[in-house]
């Protein structure tokens, strides 16, 4: 996820991805081998605490296989990760046994041990891209691990797409599945290293989403993407049986039919008895197989992704697409310990991005970092903010603000969060919602709600909602004052409004409402980023591509800074009087303006997706997405190395930056500093789109000369042309000021005033920054 | 009142301060997640049961052990600097040292009978190399935190060490019995010998730089600070007084660069917090205190635990004189965790959480509501935006601010200025006179001048005398003008006026005559109003006598035909003739003060009821 171009400091990871493989139980039920991102977590079944990581692998981890053939007093584990390594463990006190290198990324792994040698051969998804003639570069290969370095290995099947291998419990077969064809191998045919297994296939009619084999009988159950679980009789005996299709009236396939939507968790109970089937809305249900009776199992509140069971029959573990790992008691299904991690962020419908999009703002905040305790507050698919230690790296609480939906599609409304805010001391977040008809996006129902924190449950409790603030126009973001109770909120319509929240004395904060303090706009333009400043005296709003101050109290406009030549996305004050600008999605923007003489002071070029600012330092952080073709050129290849995005450390003062990291899935992430309460200094934190972190010191570097050498050949990279600016604002003269002074209450409409005025200036500003480019 | 003694209640922190274990001294350890405010886990039947298995659980096993000490390490491995496994160490009552692995929740090594009577202690550096424990029989062992080897065992003090603490270097081990010796680690060597505790000492500590040693004797009501590095004997070098004997001691801080900072719990469950620069102004240091809230009504009758503090860990210093401090307070059944910044000198008051508190169910109700009311919630629906208080932005006067380049403080001020000001559309569109209406405001002032008086209400005149004469001579005299206003403005019936505008007059008359220069306008028209009401007055009463005197005369000739029904008119006539009366009887009165125009009356009256 994230490398440095400077040497390794302390670093705090989380917020790992614990989902993308099925996770194992060891011999004695008493530890959960799980898989999370680059390592292997070690969970302890009895505590839900992490006992320890298998660390070693510098890629994803796609596959852990508790070696069950191993006696009492060795734990061995294998792993398969996207970097082409087989790793062989000893887990329970971690340790490096083993290593292949099968030189292919590995998106899954079986191991079948051999009986004629003492060797083990694996059978692994894999992809390679080496093969250019054909489509098909997802290949399933026979590996025997006996020593390195690994010959290539046999090719027993291409695909399109690299699929999971399933092994029997038995592992007498193994199979894959591929559309709607279910390819199987008996594995002890395979065992020697001249003899290919022999395959089977299954068709059916519909996509294959998930199949499992019985622990003893040679029966196969299917489930597909209508929600049919079908199940085969007699599968793979030496002969190829294949079932044409389930109309086929054949006895060896039988169909259960209950599921309305994708069934996602098929498995069979370790007697064979039962089936248990799940689906995405995460109903489990369980079947009898003799008699086909089913029985519904208490709802999981996500979808689920897998479901394994331990040696232990009363234990069982149920994985959800939420990064949730439940530990369920097992005739109860009652939730024992849940392992939580952060949870995704919501795949918003893209009709809603389309909606936002026509009013070319496309900002949707959904993370907020609250620096000075370390919580990060984001959005999460089910209408929900989860706050998120990220010191911690521990799930404080959850807060659903809206109605929760498990059928989002069904009733044809659609929710959607679409910012979040965090106060400075974690007392007060303000939250936005939208709720839209399936095909309106014109006329939604916005709610602005304001929430208070409690500190003994750890949670906040809501205190006011505010229906259409801004009448049917999205919020697209809150600000929230550092050192009052005030919030402003923006919309695409053009207006922003100010509140203020009216705790009185003698109540408790949970008491406390809030009501609209002000109202205003500049030019009836969309305001598109707003930001108080550390002090909370003033508040700047980016109307589109005019950057204007107001004092947020009297609802003033003090300055009118200046104008860039692309809407205004992000805004943020920092120390030393300077304000800086950014826009990102569209067009590439950063600039730095100097609050003391109202000038740009220099700008560049980036795609900018987030802004760090601290309050005390006049460091700040950038985030920046860097396009493809900047990254695919030849002279940059070296300097990426697959990552698309870089935090960038300036001091203020210079354009020049302090550091450079390279990070990962940099589109979509947030960054912000947040004080770590041992240190003086603080931290700077990385969420990146999938919710993965990091917390590193951004200053703790004794190396700051060498690095600073990369970095010309790096902006180089990174902006290719770098503008450079030093020019005087003038101060503007206000002739009009009169206008409002009069004792009359109807004012003539703003803009309407302001238009010539503001016209003639940003006129002449236009034509100077046109020439500052034209003279770079 | 406490059913548990926190000084029986033993609580450590995880290094990282996510957990807090709990013991309350029935052999079960409670591990809260801080972050959540939740139970993680709960360790039960650990010492009893070495081979644990699923299907033979043994129950009940945990009532035979006795926890004496706790101490949360975590035990950094050297060859992979990732996640060193977390281990609390116990020490129990029967001599045993064993140390639990937080994350398996496994016994993870034991050492039998390592101090015969009891361990009494247990401490380890902050880079935990090795463990120190001391118990009953005066020795001190030295544990390998790894494997739980006994690496070293040497006799301390002839009496049972009752604590012991090892410098955050892991140099320096002091131990306690009732004096306190000071050892070299690598050598076992004396270093120096602190008397002066009458008792055993209850709890030890080093400062974070390891030259200053705090500690306190079970049943004392003060801290004594020893310096670590000073002289062979000596005496306490600064003495922290306590309402409390305390029970846990932390301290923070380099003395040369930050100062130090002393933080401690008392036995009633009250967090101190001292703070000074160097020791010789630690001693003159007054405590800060941090306790819960205890007046509420709901807890104090409750008769079970009481909400304290049960444990603080100072966590770093924000500037001088304010530090952070993460602190476990609440039931120690439901306990809450704050982080919180300490300043030094501003005592803490905590709100107690009802929070696992077994209530009666009259309580519980009351509770909820009271809830109820707490959680509501404020729907503004689109009408809100009239509500805003400024709902037209302006364009701000920025001629004086546009030379001051300090604009930012500026503007603090300002908004600070701002904020106490409130924002009234009359107020403002008065000042730019829009809003006209003299008479309004005048009417506002005389309400403003006759506060306090119900003019509607009736009162009899000897009140209305007494309330008469309790005012200032200059406020009567303002009062009778506002009066005089209002009756010639007829902002009020004269029937209620009157009253008081006589009894003003009668009563404060000489002030009033006194003041009559300056104000001639004011008698004048009281005269002219009252000149010509009484003309008008005159001639009424006569056309109301002689209407009476026909409709009498119609009665009569009616004959008495009606003579019950009659009579009940004249009754009621005869009511309708006394109020009326007493109307003129006022009127009259006022005609007569009014009319008389001449002040000698007015005295008269008031020298005869003087």
């Amino acid at each position: 996820m994230f490398s440095s171009s400077r040497s390794r400091s302390k670093m705090i990871r989380g917020g790992r991805n614990n989902i993308t493989s099925a996770p194992a139980f060891s011999k004695d039920a008493k530890k959960l081998l799980l898989c999370t991102a680059n390592s292997v977590s070690v969970y302890s079944v009895a505590t839900g605490l992490k006992i320890t990581s298998l660390e070693g692998h510098t890629a994803t981890v796609t596959t852990v296989i508790v070696d069950l053939k191993s006696d009492d007093t060795f734990t061995y584990c294998w792993t398969s990760s996207l970097d082409g390594k087989i790793h062989l463990w000893e887990f329970s006190e971690p340790k490096l046994l083993k290593s292949f290198d099968t030189h292919l990324p590995i998106y899954s792994l079986v191991m079948i041990p051999s009986n004629v040698s003492r060797s083990l051969i694996a059978y692994v998804s894999v992809e390679d891209f080496s093969t250019v003639s054909k489509d098909l570069f997802a290949q399933i290969r026979r590996f025997i691990l006996i020593d390195e370095p690994l010959p290539s290995g046999d090719i027993l099947k291409e695909m399109e797409e690299p699929k999971p291998i399933v092994l029997s419990p038995s592992r007498e077969f193994f199979g894959v599945c591929n559309n709607c064809i279910i390819h199987i191998w008996n594995a002890s045919f395979g065992a020697s290293e001249h003899l290919m297994p022999k395959e089977t296939t299954l068709r059916h009619t519909q996509l294959i989403t998930v199949f499992a084999f019985h622990p003893n009988q040679k029966i196969l159950a299917a489930g597909d993407v209508t929600g049919r679980v079908l199940i085969w009789k007699d599968i793979g005996n030496g002969e190829l049986t294949s079932v044409k299709s389930e109309d086929d009236p054949e006895s060896s396939c039988t169909t259960f039919n209950w599921h309305s939507a994708e069934v996602t968790v098929l498995n069979f109970s370790s007697d064979g008895a039962l089936l248990y089937s799940g689906v995405k809305e995460g109903v489990l249900v369980v079947w009898e197989l003799d008699t086909r009776k089913k029985q519904l199992l208490p709802k999981i509140e996500s979808p689920l992704l897998y479901f394994i069971f331990s040696s232990d029959p009363t234990l069982s573990s149920v994985i959800c697409a939420d990064n949730q790992i439940h530990l369920l008691k097992m005739p109860s299904m009652e939730i024992l310990r849940t392992i939580s991690g952060i949870k995704p962020r919501r795949l918003d419908p893209t009709g809603f991005l389309c909606y936002v999009r026509t009013m070319d703002i496309c900002l949707i905040r959904t993370v907020s970092i609250d620096r000075s305790s370390g919580i990060a507050a984001l959005c999460t698919a089910n209408h929900r903010v989860q706050l998120y230690n990220l010191l911690n790296d521990h799930e404080v609480s959850e807060v659903q603000v809206c109605e929760s939906n498990h059928h989002p599609d069904n009733d044809g409304v659609r929710v959607s969060l679409t910012a979040v805010a965090l106060s400075r001391n974690g007392s007060v977040m303000a939250t936005a919602d939208a709720r839209f008809a399936a095909t309106n996006f014109s006329e939604g129902l916005v709610s602005l709600k304001f929430w208070v924190f409690v500190p003994d449950s750890k949670t906040f409790s809501l205190s006011t909602v505010i229906d259409q603030p801004h009448r049917e126009a999205a919020i697209t973001a809150i600000a929230l004052n550092p050192t009052r109770s005030m919030a402003v909120s923006i919309s695409s319509a053009g207006d922003f409004k100010i509140w203020v929240c009216n705790s009185d004395k003698n109540l408790t904060p949970e008491d406390s409402n809030w009501i609209c303090h002000g109202v205003g706009s500049y030019k009836r333009t969309p305001i598109t980023a707003a930001v108080f400043s550390w002090d909370g005296s003033c508040l700047a709003l980016a109307a589109k591509t005019v950057i204007t101050i107001w004092h947020p109290l009297k609802n003033e406009l003090l300055y009118v800074v200046g104008k860039t030549n692309v809407p205004i996305m992000e805004l943020s004050f920092a120390r030393g009087g300077f304000l800086i600008a950014a826009s990102h999605r569209f067009k590439r923007h950063l600039s730095v303006w100097d609050l003391m003489t109202f000038t740009l002071s220099w700008s560049y070029r980036l795609h900018v997706e987030a802004i760090a600012t601290e309050a005390d330092s006049p460091y700040f952080a950038v985030l920046t997405w860097l396009p493809e073709s900047y990254r695919s050129a030849k002279s940059n290849e070296q300097i990426f190395r697959g990552k698309d995005g870089a935090i960038l450390l300036f001091d203020g003062s210079g354009p020049k930056p302090v550091a450079i990291w390279t990070v990962m899935k940099a589109r979509g992430g947030t960054l912000s500093f947040v004080e770590d309460g041992k240190k003086s200094q603080p931290l700077l934190a990385y969420v990146n789109r999938s919710h993965e972190y990091v917390l590193f010191d951004p200053y703790s570097d004794e190396n700051l000369e060498t690095s600073a050498i990369d970095h010309e050949a790096f902006l180089a990279a990174i902006s290719k042309k770098r503008k450079r600016c030093k020019k005087k604002a003038m101060m503007l003269e206000r002739p009009w000021e009169t206008i409002f002074c009069g004792s009359t209450l109807n004012f003539p409409p703003y803009p309407d005033v302001c238009a010539a005025i503001f016209g003639s200036q940003m006129l002449k500003k236009v034509c100077e920054s046109e020439r500052v480019e034209r003279q770079t | 009142m406490n059913l548990v003694n926190i000084r029986d209640v033993l609580t450590s922190f995880s290094p990282a301060l996510d957990y807090l274990a709990i013991s309350t001294g029935d052999g079960r350890i409670k591990i809260w997640d801080t972050v959540k405010g939740q139970v993680q886990t709960e360790f039960a039947d650990i010492a009893s049961t070495e081979e644990t298995n699923i299907y033979t659980k043994v129950a009940k096993g945990h009532l035979s052990v006795d926890y004496t000490c706790m101490k949360w390490l975590s035990l950094e491995r050297k060859k992979k600097r990732k996640l060193g496994t977390s281990v609390l160490v116990l020490g129990t009552g029967g001599g045993d040292v064993l140390a639990l692995d937080v994350a398996s929740g496994q016994l993870k090594w034991r050492i039998s009978d390592c101090h015969p009577g009891g361990v009494n202690a247990v401490s380890s550096s902050a880079r935990a190399s090795c463990i120190y424990s001391g118990g009953a029989d005066g020795m001190v062992c030295q544990i390998d935190p790894h494997s739980g080897n006994l690496i070293r065992k040497f006799k301390a003090s002839t009496k049972a060490v009752s604590s012991l603490c090892v410098s955050p270097d892991g140099k320096i081990l002091v131990t306690a019995s009732a004096q306190l010796k000071t050892f070299y680690c690598s050598d076992l060597k004396k270093i120096q010998k602190f008397t002066g505790h009458p008792g055993g000492v209850r709890c030890v500590a080093f400062t974070e730089d390891g030259k200053y040693v705090l500690s306190s004797a079970a049943g004392e009501r003060y801290i004594a600070v020893w310096k670590s590095d000073g002289a062979k004997k000596q005496s306490a070098s600064c003495v922290l007084a306590l309402e409390h004997p305390p029970v846990f001691v932390d301290s923070w801080g380099e003395t040369n660069e930050k100062g130090l900072y002393v933080l401690a719990i008392s036995e009633i469950g009250v967090c101190y917090f001292w703070y000074a620069s160097n020791v010789e102004e630690l001693c003159n240091a007054k405590p800060t205190k941090v306790a819960l809230a205890t007046e509420d009504s709901a807890l104090k009758h409750h008769k079970g635990s009481l909400p304290i503090i049960f444990a603080a860990k100072l966590q770093g210093i924000l500037n001088p004189g304010s530090a952070h401090a993460f602190i476990a307070s609440g039931l120690l059944v439901k306990p809450s965790f704050q982080k919180m910044v300490l300043q030094f000198g501003t005592d803490l008051v905590l709100n107690a959480s009802k929070d696992g508190i077994l209530l009666p169910i009259a309580q519980v109700s009351k509770s909820s509501k009271g809830q109820g009311v707490q959680n509501r919630v404020i729907t503004l629906d689109r009408a809100h935006a009239e509500d805003a208080l400024l709902p037209i932005a302006r364009v701000a006067d920025l001629h004086e601010k546009l030379h001051s380049s300090d604009k930012d403080t500026d503007m603090v001020d300002q908004s600070q200025a701002d904020h106490e000001e409130t924002f009234s559309m009359e107020d403002k569109l008065r000042s730019l006179g829009i809003l006209g209406g003299t008479d309004e405001q005048k009417n506002l002032t005389f309400a403003s001048i006759i506060d306090g008086i119900d003019l509607e209400a009736y009162l009899p005149p000897k009140k209305l005398k007494s309330a008469v004469l309790s005012m200032e001579p200059s406020s009567a005299f303002k009062t009778l003008e506002a009066l005089v206003a209002m009756w010639q403005t007829r902002a009020c019936g004269g029937r209620h006026l009157l009253p008081w505008i006589y009894s003003i007059t009668v009563n404060h008359s000489h002030y009033i005559v006194s003041q009559e220069p300056k104000n001639q306008q004011l008698l004048n028209t009281l005269l002219k109003i009252t000149k010509s009401r009484g003309t008008a007055l005159q001639q009424l009463l006569q056309i109301s006598g002689r209407v009476q005197l026909v409709t009498a005369q119609i009665n009569k000739a009616a004959g008495n035909q009606t003579q019950v029904t009659a009579h009940d008119h004249e009754i009621d006539e005869s009511e309708d003739e006394e109020e009326d009366v007493e109307e003129h009887f006022y009127g009259e009165n006022d005609n007569e003060s009014d009319l008389s125009s001449d002040d000698g009356k007015d005295k008269d009256d008031s020298l005869m009821e003087m």
